[in-house]
């Protein structure tokens, strides 16, 4: 599989003051369905900001199909177009990313950016709206959507442009458990489709679900450990140490039972 | 759900290695002022770091800084000599050093600020125009003097002697005020120091705006940097301004409606821990005897500029 990202010790720091990465090396193959996971403020987010080329590190170089992405490879004209096209970003608060007037506008916006001929664009904006089931949204301003239709336009704003890569931060975060299960099986088919999908969470539930690769990311910002759902939900030891399940104590009838917690697939009883 | 892939997205082909060297994106004036509401947080930051530091004014109550601030602005106006001038800024400077301030930092804010706004706006006062006296500097001369209505325009236009010691002295005063200002601004936590204005009797109703809208501005400060990230992160071509000011426009009308939403929620938390119609702040507890020791230091050298 050809490598399609490539992290070559990123390291990164807010205002030059807030360490967020620091000396990240990361791989990103042709197809891959990868989460990266972490306790809040562990810099999942902004690892995928850097990878969607959205901040650019303070240190170590990021590759993007061999080209060295960076402050000046994405001032060139033909290399935004080529990067923006092939790269695409669902941001974790939807309000931020929603800026056209009505929902069909949002997801012409980009196709229409790539030059593409408008009655293309319609079919690739009504297409997506069939499958994320949004239809009936297309003249709503996005201010006039609930929190679940929000994402979907978010992710359909970023279909459109039928990017390689999808880069989703907390998708299914605050939303209802029916769209999280559309979103669920929205990343599965893309990814049987083969576009490679990225996405940062802090919730193992949906990494079981996906069954990705997944990166770990420790609270001093640093990659500790690359493995498949089993190899690292598996490990409590690390995940223990990263912060991403804890222990609590709870009543079974009478008795007072204490026992490791990560409000999924580790929370399972013995007795 | 795979079913329902539209055609479009399974198809791979028109992906392309890049075409470089068709020319460069520039920098949009939305991108400059993103940058320098960056700049904005970044100093917040900076802000939050140089008062961790453990200096000779960071230790100070608050209400001292205050009052000091207060007391040594109005020295600085009061004297009407520039070796006292002079001495005030060498006291401010022996505090900065102590309060261990990045020296260089600082004074480059203090002298910009001071430059622009003491010498330049007093300097057309140093032409003989506006302050009679010996001429030191000619600028202009005119083949005879001008009178109408109230004003004489001489011969010979400069700058006089007298002049220019009342340009110096307001110079003098604009940066010793400035450096007072951003002494204390620099080594007191803003909340602490809005707190301690009540000791100037600033109601507390006015207190809790200020904070609220400070801790309000780094909060939107940062949704809208994220709002432009967003943006960015489907800009395949450089925007005419047309379409950056739209962009603009609709992005200001979201965030008045997230300041409204957020508002609406600010005061439903307010009243749901018991405001009714009145804020009270909760004061400072006692002054410690260093506080007390730091502060008739600080008078006490107060009252000999005075009596210099």
């Amino acid at each position: 599989m050809e490598k399609i990202i490539r992290l070559k010790g990123i390291s990164y720091s807010y205002y030059d003051q807030i360490p967020a990465l620091s000396e990240i090396n990361l791989d990103v193959v042709d197809g891959d369905n990868l989460a990266v996971i972490g306790a809040n403020g562990s810099g999942k987010s902004t690892l995928l900001q850097i990878m969607g080329g959205l901040r650019y590190p303070s240190k170590g170089r990021f590759l993007f199909r061999e080209a060295d992405v960076s402050e000046k490879f994405l001032r060139d004209k033909g290399s935004v177009k080529f990067f923006r096209k092939s790269v695409g970003y669902v941001f974790q608060d939807s309000d931020v990313q929603l800026f056209c007037p009505t929902v069909l506008d949002e997801l012409l916006y980009g196709p229409l950016q790539l030059d593409i001929d408008e009655k293309e664009a319609l079919d690739r904006a009504f297409e997506v709206m069939q499958m994320l089931e949004i239809e009936h949204l297309k003249e709503r301003p996005s201010y006039m959507l609930s929190e679940g239709e929000k994402k979907k336009v978010a992710i359909g704003s970023a279909l459109t442009m039928n990017p390689e890569v999808f880069l989703l931060d907390e998708p299914t975060n605050g939303l209802d458990p029916r769209t999280q299960v559309f979103l669920v099986e929205l990343m599965f088919a893309l990814n049987e489709a083969g576009k490679t999908i990225v996405l940062a969470t802090h919730d193992l539930g949906l990494v079981a679900e996906l069954g990705a690769r997944v990166v770990v990311l420790s609270e001093d910002h640093r990659i500790v450990k690359i493995g498949s759902t089993d190899e690292i939900l598996g490990d409590q030891d690390l995940l223990l140490r990263v912060n991403l399940i804890h222990e609590h104590a709870h009543l079974h009838g009478k008795t007072k039972h204490t026992h490791l917690h990560s409000h999924y697939l580790l929370h399972r009883h013995s007795s | 759900m795979a079913n329902k892939i539209p055609s479009f997205l399974l198809d791979r082909s028109s992906y392309s290695p890049p075409k470089r060297g068709s020319g460069k994106v520039k920098v949009s004036f939305v991108e400059k002022g993103i940058n320098h509401l960056a700049g904005v947080i970044k100093r917040g930051y900076i802000h939050w770091e140089v008062l961790s530091k453990k200096g000779f004014f960071q230790k100070i109550d608050p209400r001292i800084k205050i009052l000091f601030l207060v007391f040594f602005i109005i020295i600085v106006s009061l004297k009407r000599d520039l070796l006292s001038e002079f001495y005030v800024s060498i006291f401010i400077f022996v505090l900065v050093l102590l309060s261990r301030l990045k020296v260089v930092t600082f004074y480059r804010r203090v002298l910009l600020f001071g430059f622009i706004f003491g010498f330049l706006i007093a300097l057309p006062s140093a032409l003989n125009l506006m302050t009679k006296g010996e001429i030191i500097l000619p600028v202009a001369t005119l083949s005879r003097p001008h009178d109408f209505w109230i004003y004489h325009v001489p011969a010979t236009i400069g700058i006089t002697a007298a002049g220019m010691l009342g340009v110096a002295m307001l110079t003098m005063r604009v940066i010793n005020s400035l450096s007072l200002s951003f002494l204390v601004l620099y080594t007191t936590p803003f909340p602490e120091m809005v707190r301690a204005l009540k000791i100037l009797k600033v109601p507390d109703t006015f207190l809790i705006i200020i904070s609220l809208c400070y801790k309000y501005i780094f909060i939107f400060s940062k949704t809208v940097e994220d709002m432009y990230l967003a943006k960015r992160a489907r800009m395949l071509r450089e925007e005419n301004n047309k379409k950056a000011r739209e962009w603009i426009v609709g992005r200001l009308a979201l965030i008045f409606r997230k300041t409204q939403l957020r508002c609406e929620e600010v005061f439903r938390a307010m009243v749901g821990r018991g405001f009714s119609d009145t804020i009270k702040l909760y004061g400072f507890g006692k002054m410690r005897a260093t506080d007390w020791a730091s502060g008739a230091i600080l008078f006490s050298m107060g009252l000999l500029f005075l009596l210099m």
